[in-house]
């Protein structure tokens, strides 16, 4: 009997893999458990599609690459050492078919020769044609998991952290730290991305007893700090802030409480890194076979999870530690048949192995995907072990990965343990423990078949790889590490880095630290997208802002549109109309009765005080002081550039108070700006400007009806066409303002929001009663397109001065508004430049967004910005811009969306297809 | 993300905080049409410290100008702008 | 946590105060009329027909009746109704804290965050503000069109809080 197994219970917890029912006992992870169950072969290698195991215990490994979960939960290319399993636990291998031991891609290993490093790039050479072919077999023979397709059903959750002291590592280093601080009353976080504190203690149990690390937990807790297991530090950024990752379930697991993951953003005063150290493999032919395992692992098994990963075992190092395994597998009863030693001379660990010094594997073989046979050269003889675990170390590799991510870091290369260790840091941060020093280690023997050395399991990458990127030309560590793609695995290179950095340095005939070292990059580990990027408790990763209207419409069935952050009623479809049916409906209301419609979401301010006229004068590219108390106007205004960016209207409610509305897109923009304008530019202003936007609801009525329906609601005579009346409708305080955009006498009614409803049915019920009915935003789009109105995102795109909208007479002569410089540079007033048109249709109808051109394939020279139609008559219209249009009126372009596939001919007119003289606004 | 010490309301995270633009960008109303547009078009960009007119749009809401260094981030200084306030 | 309530209370008058000249003056004027001084940024005061909060190092969020505060005021500010736009939002419980720690970046957890304090912060990309009322609730007062939205977020986040 060979390879790995467990004695005694199996274990009740129930999972598969690859469909097999298998039993876990709690505390496993899914390595341990498979192991327990007799399997070693997990998973093929990304390029090669070779045969691998489990190598590691903890988060570095680079083979058992596993899909956990189904459906949306599945999560694809998780580490089966770096997940505990759960009862009805689904996992499946990865990148085989048909299955596991029999995987057809295999037979790329035996053409390895063919794919040698750089091969993707040197499909580039030859013709386009035949790299498609290439990209095609490539994309689908090389890989990981599969993508979820299925939405992920859980919540993910983030969440801020404060802390004096945050400690990352909960082994015995992080445990004292943590304890120490505390106990000087500082606020503490000590995480830990086990499942167990200290797990180190349960391998090492010499070293100090495992239950001190939970009698000093005890003790933190007890004195208010904080401990997070299953949390990882995934990186380091500016002013200590740590991002963290916690899982609140396993991957694939039913959340218990709906959110599956969450991420912390930590803002730590000091921060200490006692994240340990990693066990480096060492190279050799055929290192990646089930079976080789790293030895402070095989001893993790052992101890840990009473797993025994072999029967007879080698054990290769060039360090003492190694010595423990042999020991635990011993003591297991595992035969270890040899202790291979790179060390000339007994270094003192001995313990009645059989050791061989100056010795090191030179190769493995293998039966049916397992371990079968270890050679190596000892004495300058070859020597061959029958054996089914092979446990190897290289030394450890302090984990710095967060210390150089935190800025400004160095290390510094100690030469005896061969590893890099933290150095300075612009930052609070120190490292202790296993992550700031590590102890010696002797050489490392030349591996003798280079090319089947492996040194990144992850990505298949071999010595023999890093020679030919040397041979080819590429000296510098980052083209080794793009050439060879060595370190850019999911594993970011934790167990591969050290091996090249050596191969390179003894390449280039430096040191290793004068060879140089790639960037540590966050995440630490792999993340979940939905841990950054995740469903929270919204629709589509953005708050939808809601009207104060909102259960009114509700109540109506509207046709929704989202637009921008809110969503507003596009059309009320009575039953059997379509959008465009509804809305034609709407629209004609409008014109031959009374419509109404919730214009709430326009950016409204209240600006106030002495200054006020002063204020709006610098913001508005129009007179504003100008205004008699109770009129308003038209208004616009200007980037510092010189060019339009919104628009609205002004209007004075009283001697030294003004309402400013503009658009509803702008409206975050505009706040920021007119705070600008006041506290930066004038902070010696004595004025008030609030934003009511939302203080305010608001309602058009519009049409030749509004009159009549208005005079009803406030029982006086309706205010002139801009002017403004404080009145009541339903007893409740509202601001009345005489102003249209859809070109038919019209009133807008601000209401405080908390009131609105109580008024907005109050008008209804006056405005259906002759004959009219509430509007949306796409009969409201065709009224303001037949008028010629503009609008902020469509005419006003930022790229038209006040000349270019025809706005120009309306500019405050003497004005120093903001962006007056900016409009008097030459190039704002050159002919050609784009100009507001309208375009009719003289066959077919003209698609939106067209381009405007004198033929087919011949270059744009304007486009159309919105596209509508006569509200009465019918027939297609547009507004548009176009290369010097004023001058242009009468000539007959193209207007083609090719994207579409529809085009129109159209000629081009004056932006007014409506009411040209202005007479239905007064009456 | 960097920690922004707010003069009103001590540090906070940069979320509440918006860049605006570089202080020698910053033009008047009432500049000289040349001297408007040299500000509106040149900026000095230097790689190091440098004037930037920051918002805390999320928190006081007060204009703030930080000296930043664009390598490090550190914020060697920071001052509020605005209307004379009470402490 | 189980012992956490969310709940929106019934709109109430709120304005704005803001003072843009001579603000030594008026916090004489207040203080001489009202007996206690204007509150400072970060912190609130109650009086017995009204609550003032100052979010703003020049604006002040007053709650209630504001009668007697124009005299005080003069001709060195102004005040602006504002109270249809934002909706109070009362968070009761032990864990109202670390409630406000889910989508947050502002320290609630913090001993400074006391009673009577107040902040102005983003959660969950939400301009929110905040009045510690007791170590068993805080208000929020949340802009009207996000109000259902902020609360639903917080009823969820209450229940996998930790």
């Amino acid at each position: 009997m060979s390879g790995p197994r467990r004695s005694g219970e199996p274990g009740t917890i129930r999972f598969t893999f690859d469909g097999k029912p298998l039993l876990a006992r709690p505390g496993d992870t899914l390595a341990a458990a498979l192991l327990a169950n007799g399997i070693g072969l997990v998973a093929r290698s990304f390029k090669y599609h070779r045969p691998r195991g489990i190598m590691a215990a903890g988060v570095e490994e680079p083979n058992a690459l596993v899909t956990v979960g189904t459906a949306g939960r599945g999560e694809p290319n998780t580490r089966a050492t770096d997940l505990f399993v759960y009862d009805g636990m689904v996992a499946r291998s990865q990148n085989r078919w048909p299955s596991l031991s029999f995987d057809v891609g295999s037979i790329l290993g035996l053409a390895a020769k063919a794919l040698p490093a750089g091969f993707y790039y040197k499909t580039f050479f030859g013709s386009a044609k035949r790299w498609l072919l290439y990209e095609w077999f490539i994309r689908r023979a090389a890989g990981l998991g599969d993508a979820p397709t299925a939405a992920d059903p859980d919540r993910f959750a983030q969440r801020a952290g404060f802390c004096d002291v945050l400690v990352v590592g909960a082994g015995p280093a992080g445990l004292a730290a943590a304890l120490a601080a505390v106990e000087a009353g500082d606020r503490v976080i000590l995480v830990e991305q086990d499942s167990l504190l200290a797990p180190s203690l349960v391998r090492d149990p010499q070293e100090l007893d495992p239950a001190w690390a939970e009698a000093t937990a005890e003790r933190i807790r007890a004195l208010g700090g904080r401990i997070l297991l299953r949390t990882t530090a995934i990186g380091y950024w500016d002013d200590n802030l740590i991002t963290l990752s916690q899982r609140l379930a396993e991957p694939g697991e039913r959340p218990p409480a709906g959110t599956a993951q969450r991420l912390w953003h930590v803002r730590a005063k000091r921060v200490v890194l006692a994240t340990g150290a990693l066990e480096r493999p060492l190279a050799f032919a055929h290192n990646d076979r089930p079976g080789v395992m790293l030895s402070q692992a095989v001893r993790t098994y052992v101890r840990r999870f009473g797993v025994i990963p072999g029967q007879r075992a080698v054990v290769a190092t060039n360090n003492d530690d190694a010595y423990l395994t042999a020991a635990a597998l011993r003591d297991a009863g595992t035969e270890v048949v040899a202790v291979l030693d790179t060390r000339p001379a007994p270094a003192g660990a001995n313990s009645g192995f059989p050791v061989h010094n100056d010795a090191a594997p030179l190769a493995t073989k293998g039966a049916r995907h397992h371990l079968r046979e270890v050679s190596a050269r000892v004495a300058g003889k070859v020597v061959r072990w029958q054996v089914d675990l092979l446990a190897i170390s290289g030394g450890m590799t302090p984990v710095v990965h967060l210390h150089m991510q935190a800025g400004g870091a160095t290390l510094s290369w100690d030469e005896a343990s061969q590893a890099f260790l933290p150095s300075t840091a612009r930052q609070n941060v120190t490292s202790i423990g296993a992550a700031a020093g590590a102890d010696p280690v002797g050489p490392t023997l030349a591996a003798e078949d280079p090319a089947k050395s492996f040194i990144d399991f992850q990505n298949d990458v071999t010595l023999g790889d890093v020679d030919l990127a040397w041979a080819e030309g590429y000296r510098s560590v980052e083209h080794l590490k793009r050439y060879t793609t060595l370190g850019m695995a999911t594993d970011q290179g934790k167990t591969s880095n050290m091996a090249a950095l050596g191969r390179l340095a003894e390449k280039q005939g430096v040191a290793i630290p004068e060879a140089g070292l790639t960037t540590f990059r966050p995440p630490y580990t792999p993340v979940t997208m939905g841990l950054l990027a995740g469903r929270t408790e919204r629709d589509a990763g953005a708050h939808q802002r809601r009207l104060a209207l909102y259960q009114v419409h509700q109540a109506k069935g509207p046709i929704w549109q989202p637009l921008g952050y809110w969503k507003r009623p596009r059309a009320y479809p009575k039953s059997g109309e379509n959008l465009s049916q509804a809305a034609l409906r709407e629209a004609r209301a409008v014109r031959t009765a009374v419509g109404m419609t919730d214009v709430s979401t326009l950016a409204k301010f209240e600006v106030s005080g002495p200054d006020a006229a002063a204020l709006l004068e610098l913001i508005c590219a129009t007179t504003v002081a100008k205004l008699k108390v109770g009129r308003g106007r038209y208004t616009f205004m200007l980037r510092e550039d010189g060019l339009v960016f919104d628009d609205g209207t002004v209007w004075r409610l009283g001697v030294d108070r003004y309402l400013l509305t503009s658009s509803t897109g702008g409206a975050d923009r505009m706040a920021a700006h007119i705070s600008y304008v006041r506290q930066f530019l004038r902070p010696q202003f004595k004025v008030s400007a609030v934003n009511v936007q939302e203080h305010y609801a608001g309602i058009a009525i519009a049409g030749p009806k509004a009159t009549k329906v208005l005079a009803a609601l406030i029982d006086d005579d309706p205010p002139r066409h801009m002017s403004t009346v404080a009145a009541t409708i339903a007893r409740v305080p509202v601001l009345v303002l005489a102003a249209s955009y859809s070109g038919e006498r019209a009133f807008e009614v601000y209401v405080e929001a908390t009131k609105a409803e109580a008024v907005w049915n109050a008008c209804e019920a006056e405005v259906t009663s002759l004959g009219g009915c509430p509007y949306g935003m796409e009969a409201m789009e065709f009224l303001r397109i037949e008028k010629g109105h503009l609008v902020v995102g469509g005419e006003i795109d930022g790229r038209l001065t006040p000349h270019d909208l025809a706005l120009d007479k309306m500019l405050n002569k003497a004005g120093a508004y903001v962006g007056a410089q900016g409009l008097a540079r030459p190039a704002l007033t050159q002919p050609g430049r784009k100009q507001l048109v309208g375009l009719d249709a003289l066959s077919g109808t003209i698609p939106e967004g067209a381009m405007l051109v004198q033929a087919p394939g011949q270059p744009a020279e304007g486009h159309v910005t919105a596209a509508g139609l006569r509200v009465l008559d019918g027939g297609s219209i547009a507004l548009g811009q176009l290369d010097g249009g004023f001058a242009r009126h009468g000539e007959e372009l193209l207007a083609t969306s090719p994207t579409r596939r529809q085009s129109a001919r159209v000629r081009v007119v004056a932006p007014h297809f409506y009411d040209t003289l202005g007479e239905r606004y007064r009456e | 993300m960097m920690l922004i010490s707010c003069p009103h309301c001590g540090p906070r995270a940069q979320a509440e905080f918006t860049y605006e633009r570089t202080a020698d960008s910053v033009i008047q109303p009432d500049a000289a049409p040349a001297e408007a547009i040299e500000h509106l078009i040149a900026r000095a960009n230097p790689r190091g410290l440098d004037d930037e007119v920051w918002r805390h749009t999320f928190g006081c809401r007060a204009w703030l100008v930080m000296t930043r260094h664009r390598v490090t981030h550190a914020i060697e200084a920071i001052r509020a702008v605005g209307p004379e306030a009470l402490p | 946590m189980n012992d956490l309530a969310i709940t929106a209370l019934s709109a109430a008058p709120l304005h704005v105060l803001e003072i843009w000249s001579d603000p030594p003056g008026v916090a004489k004027r207040f203080a001489a009329t009202f007996g206690a001084e204007l509150p400072m940024l970060g912190s609130s005061l109650q009086l017995p027909s009204m609550q003032l909060v100052r979010y703003e190092p020049a604006v002040w969020l007053i709650e209630g009746e504001i009668g007697g505060l124009e005299p005080v005021i003069g001709l060195d500010g102004s005040l602006t109704p504002i109270g249809g736009g934002l909706v109070r939002v009362r968070l009761s419980g032990a864990g109202w804290r670390s409630l406000l720690m889910e989508g947050g970046v502002f320290d609630a957890e913090s001993k400074d965050f006391a009673t009577g304090c107040s902040a102005a912060t983003v959660i969950d990309h939400v301009n929110i503000r905040l009045l510690v009322e007791s170590d068993q609730a805080c208000l929020a007062y949340v802009p009207l069109s996000y109000a259902h939205d902020m609360i639903h977020f917080w009823t969820v986040a209450a229940e996998s809080l930790i």
